[in-house]
């Protein structure tokens, strides 16, 4: 058999209907979608502030958000375990190794990159555009709306962007989480990620690699949403 | 009913409007001419409320705009219909470009309502769409996405968008400038029936035999200056101002 039609049998024998592997998989959806609902509730409106007002401190959010682009995941991770450790900001609200903390990672992970993408989408949008949305009786909210719209392409891509990252995230989800899985086999929080090199480092190689064609499947499926969203002008 | 009352602007160092008096009635059509570049684009932000002027006034029916509070400027603004210079349709259909003005009048509620079930494609098109469509011919292109039209058809519904939710004054900045004879022609009809039904017309335009065939009051903007208004017969047969004769001559090149 080729290694094609290896993986494909693979995939057709997985556990699929096993507690393990759908646990799994709804802790990595569940972390990372609501995450990335969260960022993009915060990037979108300060990509709209950023680009279109005249606020005092621009140039230092715009180089905020550069610098948290490129920041190592595994130090956010150790940041958010600090502030929600005992000593921490946040030690009473007890987070640590919880999917909340994994969200706050994730989300300040998620954040720099959704505002940095919306943010060039946004100010793409050309100037008559928001001008008519003006003259036509706009006021200020309707004209941000105008211009979410006109960018949607872009701000979908952005979330798109922030969700792959979120979901192919190791370092920071692993410190803060734990890789925890209950002792009936369900996870509380082991993403596909961190499981993927539990299986690996203790040499079960074809659950690693299945677990990995999922987590592709998903990235893929999410990104054929979006180019479909983009196509239809469902929001126009 | 539109009025800008001495009225300066400048960008920076650069004064564009200088003292500039000009005003427009229920059903007639004003036109500015003047060489590019002079500031015509300039006067019809400011008479659009969205521009304010360093000094002078702007009143709508005797209220100063600039001198009221946001919600009741936002009335008055609403009032206005703005066609551009360049392209400035939004990225959806021909209908929902039209329908724009009239959407963003109404309660959120209802808005969201809408927004919902034009998700799922139930939403019919308001009568006031069609009849604006129907005003510059554009009536069978209503499903077509706007980013496909052809500038001529994008400038006859930029005309129907302006024009769907009736506004008191009209603003068409040199709406005519890339189109060929025949979409002239609709543009230029299209006026003709905005101020039959009573709408104060400005346009904007470098065209001196337009304005002669369109318009009842002609404005020469010359230097950040109008040199001359008056009925456009006179205007262009006996101009009082030394520059505007020129100008009108084609001696006085820009
Ligand atoms: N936002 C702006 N900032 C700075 N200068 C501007 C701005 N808008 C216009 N100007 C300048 O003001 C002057 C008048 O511009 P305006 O667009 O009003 O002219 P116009 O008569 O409409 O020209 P055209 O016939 O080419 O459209 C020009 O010199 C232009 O460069
Ligand atoms: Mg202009």
């Amino acid at each position: 058999m080729t290694p094609g039609l290896a993986s494909l049998a693979l995939l057709a024998e997985f556990p699929f209907e096993s507690v393990y592997v759908r646990s799994i998989i709804f802790v990595s959806l569940y972390v990372s979608i609501i995450a990335v609902v969260l960022s993009t509730l915060v990037s979108v409106p300060i990509a709209l502030v950023v680009g279109f007002t005249d606020i005092p401190g621009k140039r230092f959010i715009k180089s905020v958000i550069n610098t948290g682009m490129g920041f190592p995941s595994v130090v956010v991770g150790l940041l958010v375990l600090f502030a929600v450790s005992n000593q921490g900001p946040l030690g009473p609200l007890e987070l640590v190794f919880t999917k909340e903390a994994m969200i706050m990672s994730q989300f300040v992970l998620a954040t720099p990159a959704i505002t940095a993408v919306s943010l060039a989408a946004v100010t793409s949008v050309e100037e008559n555009v928001r001008d008519a949305a003006r003259s036509l009786g706009g006021t200020r909210l309707d004209v941000a709306l105008v211009v979410i719209k006109e960018a949607r392409y872009g701000i979908a891509t952005a979330i798109l962007a922030g969700f792959g990252r979120a979901i192919s995230e190791v370092g920071s989800v692993l410190i803060v989480g734990g890789n925890i899985a209950g002792s009936e086999g369900v996870s509380k929080t082991r993403t596909l990620t961190t499981a993927i090199q539990l299986e690996a480092r203790q040499g079960r190689y074809e659950t690693a690699m299945v677990l990995g064609g999922v987590l592709v499947a998903i990235v893929l499926l999410v990104n054929a949403i979006v180019v479909r969203l983009g196509d239809d002008k469902v929001m126009g | 009913m539109l009025r800008a009352d001495s009225v300066s602007l400048a960008y920076g160092d650069e004064t564009v409007v200088d003292d500039l008096t000009l005003s427009v009635d229920s059903g007639e059509v004003v036109a500015v001419i003047g060489p590019s570049g002079v500031g015509k684009t300039t006067l019809l932000r400011l008479l659009s409320l969205s521009l304010e002027p360093d000094s002078g006034r702007v009143t709508f029916d005797d209220t100063d705009v600039w001198a009221v509070d946001e919600d009741e400027r936002l009335a008055l603004r609403r009032r206005v219909g703005m066609v551009f210079q360049e392209a400035s349709l939004f990225d959806a259909s021909v209908a929902r470009n039209v329908e724009y003005g009239l959407r963003i009048r109404r309660q959120w509620r209802e808005r969201f309502r809408e927004q919902l079930r034009s998700v799922v494609r139930l939403n019919g098109t308001a009568d006031a769409v069609e009849d604006a469509l129907e005003v510059v011919g554009m009536t069978e292109k209503i499903d077509q996405d706007a980013r496909s039209l052809s500038g001529g058809e994008a400038q006859r519904v930029s005309f129907a968008r302006a024009l769907a939710y009736d506004p008191d004054v009209l603003l068409l900045d040199e709406p005519t400038s890339d189109l060929d004879p025949r979409n002239t022609a609709v543009i230029e009809s299209a006026i003709e029936t905005a101020r039959n039904s009573g709408i104060g017309v400005v346009v904007a335009t470098h065209d001196m035999n337009q304005a002669e065939r369109i318009a009842d009051r002609v404005a020469v903007l010359l230097d950040s200056d109008l040199t001359e208004v008056g009925p456009a017969k006179a205007v262009f047969e006996s101009p009082e101002d030394e520059r505007t004769r020129k100008f009108i001559s084609g001696e006085l090149v820009y």
